[in-house]
């Protein structure tokens, strides 16, 4: 086999290479992978040149002096070394004073803690029991392992209904997460690890994963829908809307928009026309487009807040926000029958940390501690 | 006790009392006194109790007994109390109480007393330079490093050594024990990738007994020239492993295990067929050639092991006095009884085997020979697995946590990692020793001047390359249930490795493990340009190159760019995939990655075995690049079997005992990658450095020794025939 010189060997390499690492980063860009992964990707493209040049060098002169192999041999060892010392100070460091800091600070005890120092302890303990290996919170957190406790709205539910899910995470598989691998994924161990104050710092903390925009989201990614598509919760909401859950003892949304979406009360909405328009009751704050277009947000506002001088109280103040939403995903069926729909709502997307913060600027929370 | 004892006099009382009745009643108080004196008390401190177990029988004697005592104790105490509240007690009341007060008065602290020395405060030491943590690394490292060569290394020896041996009647005698040996190996891995793969339940017990039983009947069979056709052979082993497999593992309960019996099948046919194989395979005595070089090396390594084993201990004792001193006390029996003794055995095994290498081949006893490496590899196995036990206790040890000193020492060696880190470093050790040989061959090839000798260490390349590659194929899926179970006992332990502050470590082995696959194939492709009419399957080769550079790159590709599970100050946290992309980081992809790596290397081997049936090899022709790749493949398979060490020690995060004992020392921490990643390659540097002398001591220098001692003859004018 006729043997190429270095430069036959590289003259057709070295052109490709330049065109198959520019596609790969083009394609790379636009498939939205980051920086750091395009320059991945073009750093394998050049290891490949690398390796098809190696693979067609021309062989090696034989050692003829002691000096010839010990040269190349220090020279293997040196490539060696290079590399892998290279790729150890390249790749992404961690400044170890911080794990310093954390393992040098107290232990958290919540006595005498008040309401955000609470809820800070047990962000404290959610991370160092490494929940985000597997759930995000809203945009923080890289694994759909478990649900985002962010976009779920985890915070709605109760106290005790929380605590449980975490000491028996059987108890209750979260929608979308049935298969077998999901459902063992998490550990049953933190009934011991935690002890009662860690538990309660944790459920506060869990108790602030709560959006005003938007509506909950269930499944896993990528297979994910919202309560408006959810069978089972559109009919825990009717219970609601029609004033039978007894967790909302007193809420008859019925008894005003009527149980069949025929309204019982001059002025109140009519649930049955989408192309409804919002109160101008409020000054400052009305909402031109129609009903079936309104967004999660003002169906949370108008019922959680209400509508002054009107019979619709701020019930937010008074009930779960669990069960309003439940009732407001069952109201929208009245012009938007879940049999009729031919696709489902979109996913919102994830709020971001800018959004989150405008949340709690602008008060869209009714609870300070939100 | 006493019933026991009693008993056992009117036992003997009733079959002396014909003979004489003195003797009789001499004999009987003879044994009372002797019985009551020299069985040892059964306290549950006792090692006899370790051995023997709960002695159920005499439980309730012993109870009233011990009740009884503490009864007088609770009485007196009580006397105490009344003698020193009562100032109207009995003058013999008075007397006993004085007597107990002296008593209590009474200075016994010479007894424990250790002198001046309690009083001596010496500073803590550390190591210059590099600190404690590093100190007590660098020592361990060392060791494990010569530990794995010399468990490793003779795991295959044997098996060249009986490749290399003349089929005598001692020798196929032998034979039928090796090949149950291998036979357990090839039936645990196999089994075990069963179980990962397609969820056998009990896999490795199937492919265990299957393997070796059907090994066992071929070998017993071809001995007495039997079923030698290697069809029937395959068949015997098949159905008789199969058989016995059956027989011995445990049921699944109501259903049938048709997987199990498949595995059972497929193991005791390959144990026949390889059986078959190795027992009338032709003698080639490159092979005893290889074997016993390698075993020279051993040798020498041996003492090695021994020497860094003491300094690791002796650092230890220096830098964590404490904790080396809980972790004694937590395996008395191991440490203090089955390890020497196991670590005795092995070195006069050891010994027998280097030295009694000759003399047995001139005796015409190889086969005793063979017999000899099998036991060295049983009684290093055996080690392996002892010194596990420690190791996996301190990653996880045995819930509930504080139930830990009430169990019993067997139950803290056998953790939920026992069997899996056990299996990683049995397959682990292999790989080592092959591609040490591989350096071994690449050494000697360099310091060889002659065409043969030439010709014969491109050979061994070839074969430690053939060795090194072929175990590590196995070897992800040993990881991955080792993996598995430390995720299954706590996940936070899982986490940190996968997703927390050791990712970025787990990132450097995925490129450690393509490199070294890259490689290997390098070495085959440049090992085939001096075959005859192997370049035909070069174009297929490079399709396979490219598919490993894919591969690898899909192995590499992380979730995020940054160095813990969230971003901590100074990192970047945009730096994530983003959800529609993280399939690409999922073990799904990660898996498919190492399939197609595994399977790429596979093929290619196949066509250069192909290439080497059908082509001349022009031995001792390769390019020298081949030589120096063996040697690159060497130095990252020992980076990459030190990081792996490295990462498995730091997932216990500030434990030294996870959740049991707390390393409270500064060095708590994680260390930086850049710090870790740089701190190995010293080790292994000085590892080769000491290696590099090792095989010019143990094979170079023997025969520069031997050809200066022929070449004065050789000039010598002889005598004219």
């Amino acid at each position: 086999m006729k043997e190429k010189t270095f430069v036959q060997n590289i003259k057709f390499k070295l052109p490709i290479f330049a065109v198959l690492a520019t596609c790969i980063w083009i394609f790379a860009g636009k498939a939205g992978f980051p920086i750091w992964w395009q320059i991945e990707f073009v750093s394998f493209a050049l290891v490949g040149l690398i390796v098809f040049i190696i693979l067609d060098l021309p062989a090696l002169a034989p050692e003829k002096k002691n000096r010839d192999w010990v040269v190349r041999l220090l020279g293997t060892y040196a490539v060696g070394s290079v590399l892998f010392i290279s790729i150890t100070n390249q790749l992404p460091q961690f400044d170890p004073q911080v794990e310093i800091d954390k393992l040098n600070k107290p232990p958290i005890k919540i006595e005498g803690l008040a309401g955000p120092e609470v809820i800070a302890a047990g962000r404290v303990v959610f991370e160092e029991n490494k929940c985000f290996n597997c759930h995000k919170v809203f945009w923080e957190g890289n694994s759909d392992r478990g649900p985002n406790l962010g976009t779920k709205q985890i915070g709605l539910y109760s106290e005790d209904y929380i605590k449980k899910q975490i000491l028996d995470p059987r108890y209750k598989q979260s929608p979308g997460y049935e298969d077998p691998k999901s459902k063992k994924a998490m550990p049953t161990y933190y009934g011991e690890d935690l002890d009662e104050g860690q538990l309660t710092a944790l459920v506060a903390y869990l108790k602030t994963m709560r959006d005003p925009t938007n509506i909950p989201v269930e499944g896993k990614y990528p297979d994910q829908w919202t309560w408006w598509d959810d069978e089972t919760i559109l009919k825990e909401g009717e219970v609601v809307f029609n004033g039978l859950e007894p967790a909302t003892e007193g809420l008859n949304c019925s008894v005003c928009h009527g149980k069949d979406g025929i309204p019982m009360m001059t002025g109140a909405l009519d649930f049955r026309n989408g192309e409804n328009k919002d109160t101008d009751k409020i000054p400052g704050d009305h909402y031109e487009g129609p009903l079936k277009d309104w967004p999660d947000e003002l169906w949370y506002k108008r019922v959680t807040r209400g509508v002054p001088e009107t019979p619709m109280a701020p019930w937010g103040t008074i009930f779960p926000h669990l069960y309003l939403w439940k009732a407001e995903a069952y109201a929208r069926t009245f012009h938007d029958p879940l049999d009729k729909r031919t696709e489902k709502r979109p996913v919102p997307p994830v709020p971001t940390k800018e959004e989150i913060e405008r949340w709690k600027t602008e008060g869209l929370f009714l609870d300070p501690l939100l | 006790m006493t019933i026991k004892t009693r008993e056992s006099v009117m036992e003997i009382s009733k079959t002396t009392r014909k003979a004489s009745p003195f003797f009789t009643v001499i004999l009987g108080l003879l044994l009372v006194y002797g019985l009551s004196h020299f069985v040892p008390a059964t306290t549950s401190n006792s090692w006899t109790s370790f051995v023997s177990g709960p002695q159920l029988a005499f439980a309730d004697e012993d109870d009233e007994f011990e009740d009884e005592e503490f009864e007088d104790e609770d009485e007196e105490e009580e006397g105490d109390e009344g003698s020193s509240e009562e100032e109207s007690a009995s003058t013999e009341g008075e007397a006993g109480a004085e007597g107990e007060a002296a008593e209590e008065e009474e200075d016994l602290s010479y007894l424990t007393d250790i002198g001046p020395a309690k009083d001596h405060k010496y500073e803590e030491f550390t190591f210059p330079w590099i600190g404690n943590r590093k100190g007590v690394w660098l020592a361990a490292q060392f060791h494990i490093l010569f530990a794995s060569f010399i468990l490793g290394c003779p795991m295959f020896v044997v098996i060249m050594e009986v490749m290399g041996a003349r089929r005598t009647q001692g020798v196929r005698k032998a034979i039928i024990l090796s090949n149950v040996f291998l036979g357990v190996l090839i039936g645990v891995t196999i089994g075990i990738i069963g179980e990962i793969i397609v969820g056998v339940h009990h896999g490795v017990l199937y492919g265990m007994w299957a393997c070796a039983f059907g090994a066992l009947a071929v070998s017993f069979m071809n001995y007495f020239h039997k079923c030698m056709e290697m069809r029937s052979s395959i068949l015997v082993g098949g159905v008789f492993g199969a058989f016995m497999a059956i027989i011995l593992t445990p049921g699944g309960g109501e259903h049938v295990n048709w997987s199990g019996y498949i595995t059972a099948v497929v193991n005791g046919m390959v144990g026949g067929m390889l059986s078959n194989m190795i027992m009338f395979a032709k003698a080639d005595f490159k092979f005893e050639r290889l074997a016993h070089e390698i075993t020279k090396v051993i040798g020498i390594c041996y003492s090695f092991t021994a020497l860094t084993g003491g300094l690791f201990i002796l650092v230890m004792v220096v830098a964590y006095k404490d904790f080396i001193s809980y972790l004694l006390q937590s395996f008395p029996i191991l440490f203090m009884i089955a390890y020497p003794t196991l670590f005795i055995l092995e070195t006069v095994v050891m010994y027998i085997y280097v030295y009694s290498w000759d003399p047995l081949n001139k005796s015409n006893k190889k086969g005793r020979h063979i017999v000899f490496g099998v036991i060295l590899n049983v009684l290093g196995l055996s080690l392996l697995c002892a010194l596990d036990g420690p190791a996996t206790f301190m990653q996880t040890p045995p819930t509930p946590l504080g139930e830990l000193t009430n169990i019993s020492e067997w139950d803290r060696i056998a953790t939920a990692t026992w069997m899996p880190l056990n299996y990683h470093r049995l397959v682990g050790n292999g790989t080592f020793g092959g591609y040490c040989v591989g350096i071994i061959a690449a050494y000697m090839y360099l310091w060889s001047n002659t065409k043969e000798e030439k010709e014969y260490y491109d050979w061994v390349g070839y074969m430690g390359n053939v060795i090194g590659v072929g175990i590590m194929i196995p070897l992800p899926a040993m990881g991955y249930i080792f993996v598995r179970e430390i995720y299954q006992y706590d996940a936070t332990i899982g986490m940190y490795i996968m997703s927390d502050r050791e990712s970025m470590f787990m990132l450097v082995q995925g490129l450690l493990v393509g490199t070294m696959f890259t490689a290997s194939n390098i070495y085959m492709w440049v090992s085939m340009k001096r075959i005859e009419g192997a370049q035909r399957f070069f174009p297929f080769m490079k399709i396979g190159f490219v598919l490993i550079i894919l591969a690898a790159t899909i192995w590499f590709t992380p979730r995020r760019f940054f160095a813990t599970m969230m971003p901590e100050p100074g990192m970047n946290e945009a730096m994530v995939l983003p959800d529609n992309l993280a399939f690409l980081a999922l073990m799904v992809s990660k898996n498919t990655a190492a399939f197609a790596l595994v399977t790429i290397t596979l093929i290619n081997y196949i066509f250069y075995t192909i290439a080497t049936k059908t082509g001349k090899i022009h031995w001792g022709k390769i390019n020298p690049l081949g030589i120096y790749v063996l040697i690159f493949m060497g130095f990252a398979d020992i980076w990459l079997l030190s990081w792996m060490g490295t990462i498995r020690e730091l997932s216990r995060m500030n434990w030294h005992v996870y959740k049991v004992f707390k390393d409270v020392t500064p060095d708590k921490f994680t260390p930086a990658l850049a710090d870790a990643g740089l701190f190995v390659t010293e080790i292994v540097w000085g590892f080769f450095i000491i290696m590099t002398g090792i095989i010019w001591l143990g094979i170079k220098y023997p025969k520069m020794k031997k050809t200066k001692a022929e070449a004065p003859a050789e000039a010598t004018p002889s005598v004219a025939e």
